[in-house]
């Protein structure tokens, strides 16, 4: 069976006692016998030389008469006094207490040396112990003779005897006292030691809410008569002030237990609360256990937090459709994202681990193995585009290999970050497509207004001579079709102008419902031929724009020609204009009936010269037209085909058609810089 | 557990080894026995001295001279020790011993009783050759100052026999018209032996209230007792001092033998010094019986019978 602390400490008590009450049993009775003893041998010494002093005169007087009757008064002395005699300087017997003669052994039993003064000799007698006592009987220095004594021991040993039970007794009870206080002592004492067990057992299942300390008769603020309720140790019964941080006591100095505690030792609370060694730890185990909650509490937060962060850089690294991934100085993979992990056909779990062999070609992971080296050879960063074929089609990927170092900047790996560019190349071949078209379209604005002139002439002479002839005739007929596709040409002319003109703006405040309305009462009557009705719909309190009223009325005519030529006949187009204050932004709407636009043809409106008119209806440069003219106004142009849900709701009616929706900063004050232009620009590149 | 007990008993075997650290006892029988039978002392001259100190002091201060004179004669010499003066005067009366030394008052007993001679007498310690007799009491009592103060007084004196203790002081209060009669007691000194030392204790534990003493006594006891405290009320004028005597019928040429071996002795000479100043003399000078008629005149003034 396995002892308890308890059970320990009372049998180390007890055997403690046990040995301390053997200890002392022998000591005290070893000290004590032979206290005895010297005290028996002092007193068979002075009565010896008591004895020795009276026997001089009657020895000098050879008064034997004296001579016995003092050494019959000394053995009359004690009854443990058991002969005296007195010896000559010759040793010769002069008298003695012995009635029936002298024991013949008993003389020379206990000689005396020249010069000693006392001799103890103990002596058996068979019957019973005797220490003897020897002195000389000196007179003026010289040996007259010797006094002898006996005393018994028995009565010595039976003192001794008695000394020794009551000791024994003595040694028993405080062996019992002292096992009883012990163990009322060591009770409190294991008690505090089996809580504090206790506590720790709660701590190590998870409990962090122990209470350990016992509770004080007064407490800290009530020693101070401390009514600051904000201070951390007022009201806190359980734990002591000295442990706590940031208490606010006036002599308290900032900070946690280790800096305060040499202060807070000089102060009467600690001196007055502070208790032994086991309060001591279980106050601190409580201190301990309070800081442990906390800080774990801490600990939890900021394991959330790092947990949050790391899911949302996860997210990031996922959700970025650039492939990333992580490899270490053996180009082994550590980690790698969605993107990734879609382009090489694994999940990420696969990947790590493995290196470019188990995942390209033997050419091509070569290859890259060849770079990774290279890059933690060089720490220099390698950019490169790739071209590679993914699901049949041909990608064009921008790839990044960073280095990546260690604090101490030592290279332990490298990232590599894989963007798919085959959009930007498109983009960036239509830039040049684009560039191509501009100078096209400036040889052409050349040519056309070259060509201008002599067309007007001709288109003059055709008019003239249509004047001249008469209606009807195949001349007439022929200079009609002359003068229709002199003036077809005229409008490609025209528009070839006006795509390819910068001309000069003139800006100002405009009065957008206004310059729709001035734009919609031309175009109402014409409109109207084809059963073409317009609805109008100006929002109110519109803020004024800046820009060119002419061009912004361009737009609208662009726009509302668009939209006829897409109804064709019978139909309804709204004009709306909106002011949303929260953006601040002014918004126009021009929505048709028509049969729309195709998706896949939908982002490619706003190109020149693409038009999905007959070849002498358009020129597919209005709209291209219109989109210049809203960038220089700092807007935004957009097509819905079919209008959206929250377009309709919007304007308010069920347009099938196309909707197209103009966002325009408001005007600002002249000199004053725009505040929302900026992110117009931005938004307009984006 | 089972350490703790092998511990234990370890300790309590040591313990009790440690507790019987005695002697082992030696076997005696005490069943055989024997009568003990004291030896007559061999055949010497005695030598005794007038027992007014104890018989050690007495021992102390003759025995070197006892033994110088065995040495200086070749005879054998013994020193006895009677214990009162009465047992000194009979022993001198019965032969028992042959060389007396004693004050001039018990030698003029003895030489008027038993017919001892006086040979040689002393020269005292202080260098003369008479001494006297003190009256002592306490020295804070108020109602003794002058010889006169002492009628009345309880007296203790050394011995009957005492010269400088008894006789000179009597004949001192008679002269003074202090009558024996007139003291409320007169005690002597009790027991055998130290009885000039008895006298000065009985003084100093107020139980007498004068004493009388011989001159040089206050020094024997100034080891017992504060002597300041004792104080000298009258001294006596000064008699013949101490005497050797021979028995009657000691052979002359033996007491010549011894009287020129005491009359050889020198204070001058360190050794002879030793043996003198133990015996509190100076030195030893020859005499003749009628050096000490003075005594026997007081002796008959003050009606003392040489006879009893």
């Amino acid at each position: 069976m396995k002892l308890g602390f308890r059970g320990k400490i009372y049998l180390g008590i007890f055997f403690l006692l046990l040995v301390f009450g053997v200890v002392i049993f022998f000591v005290v009775s070893w000290i004590t016998r032979g206290a005895l003893l010297e005290e028996n041998r002092r007193r068979g010494a002075s009565i010896a030389v008591n004895l020795a002093a009276r026997v001089a005169e009657p020895l000098l007087a050879a008064d034997f008469l004296r001579m016995k009757n003092l050494v019959d008064e000394t053995v009359l002395l004690s009854d443990d006094i058991y002969y005296a005699f007195v010896m000559d300087r010759d040793g010769r017997v002069l008298v003695h207490t012995f009635s029936d003669g002298f024991p013949v052994e008993l003389k020379n039993a206990n000689r005396l040396k020249p010069g000693e003064k006392i001799s103890v000799r103990l002596l058996d007698t068979g019957k019973v112990m005797v220490n003897d006592y020897a002195v000389p009987v000196l007179i003026g220095g010289d040996r007259f003779g010797t006094v002898r004594i006996g005393l018994l021991r028995i009565r010595i040993e039976q003192a001794t005897d008695r000394l020794l039970l009551s000791v024994f007794l003595a040694t028993a009870f405080i062996v019992i006292l002292a096992a009883f206080v012990g163990a009322m002592l060591a009770r409190p004492v294991t008690r505090r030691i089996r809580i504090l067990r206790d506590s720790t057992e709660q701590v190590l299942r998870g409990n962090l809410d122990v209470h350990t300390a016992p509770l004080l008769k007064k407490n800290c603020w009530q020693i101070m008569n401390c009514h600051n309720e904000d201070c951390p140790a007022h009201g806190d019964l359980r734990h002591r002030c000295w442990y706590l941080a940031g208490t606010m006591c006036p002599y308290c100095v900032e900070g946690d237990y280790a800096r305060k505690i040499s202060s807070c030792q000089k102060c009467p609370v600690y001196r007055r609360c502070s208790g032994d060694e086991i309060q001591s730890l279980a106050e601190s185990f409580d201190s301990m256990t309070l800081s442990l909650k906390t800080n774990l509490t801490e600990l939890q937060e900021a394991q959330k937090r790092l947990q949050e962060q790391g899911q949302l850089l996860r997210i990031i690294l996922d959700a970025t459709p650039d492939f990333v991934c992580l490899q270490d100085r053996d180009s082994v993979y550590l980690a790698a994202n969605r993107a990734f992990c879609r382009l090489v056909g694994r999940s990420e779990k696969e990947i790590i681990g493995l290196t470019c062999r188990d995942l390209y070609s033997p050419r091509l992971a070569e290859k890259f193995a060849a770079e990774d080296r290279e890059i933690i050879r060089t720490g220099k960063t390698l950019v490169k585009e790739n071209r590679i074929r993914r699901n049949g089609e041909l990608r064009w990927l921008h790839v990044m290999k960073i280095p990546v170092r260690n604090a101490e900047g030592r290279i332990i790996g490298l990232l590599c970050s894989s963007r798919d560019i085959t959009e930007f190349k498109r983009v960036q071949q239509q830039l040049v497509q684009a560039q191509k078209m501009e100078t096209v379209g400036q040889l052409t604005a050349g040519i056309a207004h070259e060509i201008n002139t002599p067309l007007g002439i001709i288109l003059g002479y055709a008019q003239l001579l249509l004047e001249d002839l008469q209606p009807g005739s195949q001349m007439h007929a022929d200079l009609e079709i002359i003068e229709r596709q002199a003036k077809v040409c005229r409008r490609i002319v025209a528009d070839l102008l006006a795509f390819s003109r910068h001309t000069e703006s003139r800006t100002g405040l405009v009065d957008i419902n206004q310059a729709v309305e001035e734009v919609v009462t031309v175009l109402e009557h014409t409109f109207g031929l084809d059963r073409i009705t317009i609805r109008r719909d100006y929002g109110e309190e519109i803020p004024p724009l800046r820009g060119d009223r002419e061009k912004i009325k361009q737009v609208f005519i662009n726009l509302l020609n668009n939209a006829r030529d897409a109804i064709g006949k019978d139909g309804t187009i709204t004009v709306a204009t909106r002011f949303d204050p929260e953006t601040g932004r002014v918004c126009a709407f021009v929505a048709d009936t028509g049969g729309g636009i195709a998706p896949e043809n939908l982002d490619r409106i706003f190109d020149p010269f693409y038009t999905t008119k007959p070849v002498d209806k358009g020129t597919g440069l209005g709209l291209s037209v219109s989109f210049g003219i809203i960038k220089e106004h700092g807007g935004t142009i957009e097509a819905e085909s079919p209008p959206s849900r929250a377009t309709r709701k919007t304007i308010g009616v069920e347009a099938t058609g196309t909707a197209f929706i103009l966002h325009f900063p408001p005007a600002v004050p002249e000199g004053q810089d725009d505040p929302r232009g900026q992110s117009a620009v931005d938004r307009r590149d984006a | 557990m089972a350490k703790c007990m092998h511990l234990l008993a370890a300790l309590t075997l040591l313990l009790t080894l440690a507790c019987n650290q005695e002697e082992p006892p030696l076997k005696v029988d005490l069943s055989r026995r024997e009568k003990t039978v004291v030896a007559p002392d061999a055949d010497a001259i005695t030598y005794a001295y007038l027992p007014q100190y104890s018989h050690t002091v007495s021992y102390r201060r003759h025995h070197r001279l006892v033994a110088y004179l065995a040495r200086k004669t070749g005879l054998k010499i013994r020193q006895i020790f009677p214990d009162t003066f009465d047992e000194h005067m009979q022993m001198v009366g019965q032969g028992k011993i042959d060389i007396s030394y004693s004050n001039p008052f018990i030698y003029v007993k003895i030489a008027h009783r038993y017919g001892a001679r006086a040979f040689c007498r002393i020269v005292e310690a202080d260098g003369r050759r008479d001494f006297r007799g003190q009256i002592i009491c306490r020295a804070d009592n108020s109602a003794i100052h002058s010889i006169a103060d002492c009628r009345g007084k309880r007296w203790i004196a050394v011995d009957p026999g005492s010269a400088g203790g008894y006789l000179y002081p009597l004949g001192l209060f008679m002269v003074s018209g202090i009558m024996p009669a007139d003291f409320r007691e007169i005690a002597f000194s009790p027991g055998p032996g130290g009885k000039q030392e008895k006298v000065v204790l009985a003084v100093y534990a107020g139980k007498y209230d004068i004493g009388t003493i011989r001159e040089g006594t206050l020094e024997v006891v100034r080891d017992k007792v504060n002597i300041g405290e004792i104080r000298v009320v009258a001294s006596t004028p000064r008699y013949p001092g101490w005497v050797y005597a021979a028995r009657a019928g000691l052979t002359p040429a033996v007491v010549e033998k011894i009287k020129n071996a005491m009359l050889s002795l020198d204070y001058d000479k360190a050794e002879d010094r030793r043996i003198l100043a133990a015996a509190s003399m100076r030195g030893i000078l020859p005499c003749e019986d009628s050096e000490f008629d003075s005594v026997r005149s007081l002796a008959r003034r003050v009606g003392i019978d040489l006879e009893r």
